[in-house]
């Protein structure tokens, strides 16, 4: 465990030093807020209908595409088999990128909250949003951090993930928005949502963890 | 593998052939002529012997790419990856058609050829997952091993993520018809029940010769590749 913390901590300095990478995953988020904004017109009626499956659909496109990039060092430099080689075990490496990845983007999606907040006047910031943002969220970046590998290996990746992992996460699109809704107050039906996000977040961590070691395997 | 599986195995290429085009042949009288017309919905309704056992296919397909995915990351021999992507190439061929017939019976009896129901849904997305799979596969070499193993994760994914898929869905939305073949006491009459089992029997086979055919397929060309990139190392030395 105290090694995926290092892993973590190395991952987030890289993310640092290297923030040009996930300052355009922050700067795609705000363009698609705003894109959506002019596109639906969303200042003039009542938008709260509109604004969840504005939001997941920014952070789910916005989250594949940082992800994207979380090898995409390793790859670049050749030192992915270096970091295989290092005492920390894959499971090990792999919890460690996947919470690098989680805290910028929950960096990335509260900015966007506020922004969201300001610009269609809807209190978005409770701790209900919040703790389904952040189910949701380790729903997503577990499974798209265990898909980024396959970047590292094969060309066009920028297409590749989303259309590998968009179809994957159908159930918590499904799931966060209608969460999402019903905390804002929209009828959303009776289904137990965020039992859907929770189940949905466990099995992709469970599965990420155990698949990712034996794909990196060599 | 035993000798005697091997053989029987072989076998495929001699019994399918055949059996498939009798079988096929059979359904087609039955589902065209023999089958009674059905009262409400007319002659639209003789599309069912061929999606309800295309559908149940498509599940079977996805099935062996699940189980050869997991022989590949277990294993480490390409034969299970050819299964796996040949397996898939079929179920994503029959996914197609259960949809493609399902909106041509839709349209006259729903009065929509698609709608977001929760089984069409759930088909749908089976369609997306498999074919950002075999997309995955294709782009790159069929003789990388490491490829394999990523695009064979993907295999396990996306057949785990069904029950995911079908929960969500019905959650959010429910107008197909419930089955009415698996309940204790069938709903369907006898001749109608036959055919569809006849229809059962030679769709299964048309899969199982297609599948047969695409692993071959996948076969020949890792052979390929393999031969190629010693051609290339001999004339480098």
């Amino acid at each position: 465990m105290s090694l995926a913390w290092v892993v973590m901590q190395k991952d987030l300095r890289l993310a640092w030093r290297n923030r040009t990478a996930w300052l355009s995953a922050g700067a795609f988020a705000t363009i698609s807020v705003l894109i959506y904004s002019f596109a639906f017109d969303l200042a003039t009626r009542d938008v709260r209908p509109l604004l969840p499956g504005v939001l997941w659909t920014t952070f789910l496109f916005a989250g594949v595409f940082a992800a994207g990039q979380s090898f995409q060092h390793e790859a670049d430099e050749g030192t992915f088999d270096a970091v295989l080689l290092s005492p920390a075990s894959p499971t090990a490496i792999f919890f460690g990128k996947a919470a690098s990845n989680l805290i910028a983007l929950l960096v990335i999606e509260c900015s966007q909250l506020v922004l969201a907040t300001i610009l269609f006047n809807t209190a978005l910031i409770s701790a209900e949003l919040l703790a389904i943002v952040f189910v949701g969220t380790v729903g997503y970046v577990s499974l798209t951090t265990l898909l980024s590998i396959m970047g590292s290996r094969v060309r066009s990746r920028a297409v590749l993930l989303p259309v590998l992992s968009m179809p994957l996460l159908i159930p918590l699109l499904i799931g966060a928005v209608r969460a999402t809704g019903a905390s804002l107050g929209i009828e959303a039906g009776t289904a137990p949502w965020m039992l859907l996000l929770a189940v949905f977040a466990l099995w992709s961590t469970l599965i990420s963890a155990l698949l990712f070691p034996i794909a990196v395997e060599r | 593998m035993s000798a005697l599986a091997v053989r029987l195995l072989n076998l495929r290429w001699t019994v399918l052939p055949p059996a498939t085009g009798i079988a096929m042949m059979a359904m087609i009288v039955g589902a065209l002529v023999a089958a009674p017309r059905e009262i409400i919905e007319g002659e639209v309704q003789r599309l069912m012997y061929i999606h309800v056992p295309s559908a149940i296919a498509t599940y079977g397909a996805f099935f062996i790419t699940f189980v050869a995915s997991i022989m590949v990351l277990w294993k480490r021999d390409m034969r299970w990856d050819a299964l796996a992507r040949g397996s898939a190439q079929v179920g994503v061929l029959f996914t197609a058609l259960v949809l493609l017939s399902g909106a041509i019976w839709g349209r006259p009896i729903w009065g929509v050829y698609w709608t977001w129901d929760a089984r069409l849904t759930t088909t749908l997305i089976l369609f997306l997952i498999y074919s950002a799979y075999l997309l995955a596969r294709a782009i790159s070499d069929s003789t990388d091993e490491q490829a394999a193993r990523y695009a064979a994760v993907i295999g396990i994914v996306g057949f785990l993520d069904v029950p995911l898929i079908q929960m969500s869905v019905r959650w959010w939305r429910t107008l197909h018809p419930q089955p009415i073949i698996f309940t204790t006491k069938p709903a369907l009459p006898g001749e109608m029940l036959i055919v569809l089992l006849i229809g059962f029997v030679a769709v299964f086979l048309l899969a199982a010769w297609l599948i047969s055919l695409s692993t071959e397929a996948e076969r020949l060309h890792q052979r390929l590749a393999g031969v190629r990139a010693g051609v290339d190392r001999h004339e480098g030395a």
